[in-house]
């Protein structure tokens, strides 16, 4: 893994490039130093080849003169002396020679030096030779002259060691030298194809890693421009448009999408402030520019809303915002979104209208409900009282169906009142002033019972109920519910038995609840009220509560079939909710649920 | 002033209802002097006139063309002049509202307009044989509304 993450790192190339620099000018440096070892080596043997030659050309110069003196011994002629004569110079020469040539070598030079004393010796030997020769007239029987012969061939032999001794050594040195350099030349190359072989791998792997990189690039690029693709998709459909606002440069760059929710083509003006006021609305253009100046200042762009007009006269309304982004460079670039909200406002408008319709109306029927019951009392109590006087004054004269007619008619009536009551009861419901209070559920109730009382003794029931908690409620209407319920009970109690009514309390979570679903609370005061009475088959469980809906005959049960109504019109009121379960003659139930807040 | 009789004014625009109101008082056997106006223009015109005789016991019906019993109501309670007219609310409203505004505005008693000639009767007699100085001054909500 540390290979791959180094492989991957960004200087990896880099670090390559700066190992293959070195590692050519190593190997330049190394094959220049070979070369010129190479071309020294050269120079060496050539001289040491010339030192031979000097000292086996002042060898033969010593040996000529040898050679022409016995020559001259032997026919007295003078001619063979003249390699004599001229082998004095010519050793000269080649000493000079040497001495140049050995001048960097300490022990040469001293084996020169007794070279040349030992050269100097023979030189005057042959002297000495010649002088003997030319006084005692060629006399080489004379026992005077074999000495000094003698002499002159062990002095050529000492010469001959001393010049053997010297091509020797100088062998000796230059076959060492030799065979250094040979070592050198011998590594050096092995060593140079490893470098080059290395310094070509780290090429080929740093190749391999710029493909790679430029492939990776290329990836990245197609996925950039897939982006670009589909946001540019995106901000036409939800009518969009970017902005890029360069602080330094004081540059733009505006997204295809900007230019058509001003109506134009993309790109089809150059990015600037000026030109994109032109669309501005003339009454927001004031506006608009001042947010921008303050932009510029502020480098941040609340919401700001306006108008643009399109060139076909069209106005569309936008909302705009901006943030400043500041890059790992520092560079800041103001970033904005530009939003047509047209649409929205008119849906919003659209809304806004049918809401105050809405309202209209309900007031409106409200208005209608109250007066329409209000205004039925007048002539219904006329109606009773007229009827009450005639019942008082003039019964005695009517006839016994003129009696019964009256009966009816004073029946008629009374049941008229009670709808009108519960009508305006329901319409009260309605009304707008509902005040939530926290509230005591136990005294609601006992006022609640209060009310009903001379019914509850009348039809002797028992009421049991639990204990309640304090809720935020509206108190009139929950007393209201409690009266509704159990004047419903003792309405429609049952022949055979007294009304026995039961009432529980429990707190409870609109998870475990299976009445309950899609609910807006979490916890619930869930109530439940039992009664033994006539009680109803379960398919009408959800017509109870309709308004005017009722399950028997006028003439068996006296009820109005608004009660129930108010009673969901109330816990509705609470966005609470309500079910009734029963089974015929045996009782009814009803669930209510009222949110905890 | 006689004192012998009291002094009961009426103000409602339904012919119907002032008869039952005279007719009730003439069958009560209590001394009442009864007028009848036909709405509250009639009304206050009266009571500002120079020479009236001012109700011991004031009925207002609320909902009356012209002149509704509440501006009268208002009318009269800032007017020193009428501090001892015990003014009865006689509505067939008994809305909360109505009971609260007319309590607010200074009304004595609130009296629902009942469905029968009996119960009229001795509502009536109820309101004109309390003892007003007693009422007035307990300022009780509770007893405001005439119960039956």
């Amino acid at each position: 893994m540390p290979l791959r993450t180094l492989y991957r790192a960004s200087w990896f190339v880099k670090a390559s490039f700066i190992i293959c620099f070195f590692v050519i000018f190593f190997v330049a440096g190394v094959t220049y130093k070979n070369m010129s070892d190479l071309s020294e080596s050269s120079e060496l043997v050539e001289h040491r080849y010339e030192i031979g030659i000097q000292l086996e050309m002042a060898m033969s110069y010593l040996k000529d003169a040898e050679t022409g003196q016995r020559g001259f011994i032997i026919t007295k002629d003078s001619v063979y002396l003249d390699p004599y004569f001229s082998g004095r110079e010519n050793i000269n020469n080649s000493l000079a020679a040497l001495k140049q040539l050995l001048q960097d070598n300490p022990t040469q030079k001293k084996s020169l030096r007794e070279l040349t004393e030992l050269i100097d010796e023979r030189l005057a030997n042959f002297q000495e030779a010649q002088r003997f020769l030319v006084q005692k007239n060629n006399d080489i029987e004379s026992p005077k002259f074999i000495p000094i012969f003698s002499k002159g061939k062990v002095l050529m032999d000492e010469i001959r060691q001393k010049i053997k001794e010297m091509t020797d050594l100088e062998s000796l040195q230059l076959h060492e030298k030799q065979k250094e350099y040979k070592n050198n030349l011998k590594l050096t190359p092995i060593f140079l194809y490893i470098i080059i072989l290395l310094t070509l791998v780290i090429m080929v792997i740093a190749y391999r890693k710029i493909m790679n990189d430029v492939r990776m690039f290329k990836i990245k690029n197609e996925q950039l421009e897939l982006f670009r693709e589909s946001a540019n998709l995106s901000e036409i459909i939800s009518k969009h448009g970017r902005w890029k606002w360069d602080i330094e440069d004081d540059s733009f760059e505006f997204s295809d999408n900007l230019y058509r929710l001003l109506g134009e083509e993309p790109h089809s003006f150059p990015p600037t402030v000026e030109n994109f006021l032109k669309y501005v609305h003339p009454d927001d253009v004031e506006k608009v520019a001042e947010q921008v100046t303050q932009m510029r200042e502020e480098k941040d762009l609340p919401f700001i809303f306006y108008r643009v007009v399109h060139k076909n006269g069209n106005i569309r309304h936008l909302k705009a915002y901006g943030r400043t982004v500041t890059n790992k460079w520092g560079k800041q670039n103001l970033l904005g979104t530009t939003t047509d909200i047209t649409d929205e406002i008119a849906n919003f408008k659209a809304l806004e209208e049918r809401n105050i319709e809405l309202e209209r109306n309900n007031r409106e029927l409200s208005a209608f409900n109250h007066v329409a019951s209000h205004d039925l009392q007048e002539p219904l109590r006329k109606i009773q009282t007229f009827l009450s006087r005639l019942e008082e004054k003039e019964e005695e004269n009517l006839s016994a169906t003129g009696v019964k007619y009256m009966s009816r008619i004073k029946n008629a009536a009374t049941r008229m009142r009670l709808l009108i009551d519960d009508l305006l009861q329901f319409s009260r419901t309605n009304k707008a002033d509902k005040i939530f209070e926290i509230s005591d559920i136990n005294v609601l109730f006992e006022e609640a019972m209060e009310d009903l009382a001379e019914k509850i003794h009348e039809k002797e029931a028992t009421i049991h109920a639990d204990s309640f908690p304090k809720m935020y409620v509206i108190p009139f209407q929950i007393q209201q519910l409690f009266i509704n319920l159990v004047g419903n009970s003792l309405k429609y109690k049952a022949e055979d038995r007294a009304p026995k009514i039961t009432i529980n309390y429990e707190k409870v979570s609109a998870e475990g609840e299976s009445l309950l679903s899609k609910t807006s609370h979490e916890n619930y005061h869930k109530i439940t009220y039992k009664d033994n009475g006539i009680g109803f088959d379960n398919e009408f469980a959800e017509k109870i509560f309709i308004l005017f809906h009722r399950l028997h005959n006028r003439n068996e049960y006296s009820g109005t079939g608004i009660g129930l109504s108010i009673c969901k019109k109330i816990v509705q009121n609470h966005r609470g909710y309500i079910f009734a379960s029963g089974e015929e003659g045996v009782g009814a139930t009803f669930t209510i649920y009222l949110p905890i807040t | 002033m006689n004192q012998d009789y009291i002094n009961i004014a009426l103000a409602d625009d339904d012919e119907d209802d002032r008869l039952f109101f005279t007719d009730a008082f003439d069958e009560l056997k209590i001394q009442t002097r009864v007028t009848t106006y036909n709405d509250g223009v009639y009304l206050m015109d009266y009571l500002n006139s120079e020479d009236a005789l001012l109700p011991n016991v004031l009925f207002l019906d609320l909902n009356m063309p012209r002149k509704t019993g509440m501006e009268c109501l208002k009318e009269i309670k800032a007017n020193p002049k009428f501090n001892d007219i015990a003014i009865a609310i006689y509505s067939t409203s008994a809305s909360e509202e109505d009971i609260e505004n007319t309590f607010i505005q200074g009304a004595n008693i609130y009296i629902k307009k009942p469905d029968s000639f009996k119960k009229l009767k001795k509502a009536l007699a109820e309101v004109v044989t309390i003892n007003w100085q007693y009422h007035t001054s307990g300022l009780n909500k509770d007893n405001f509304l005439l119960r039956l």
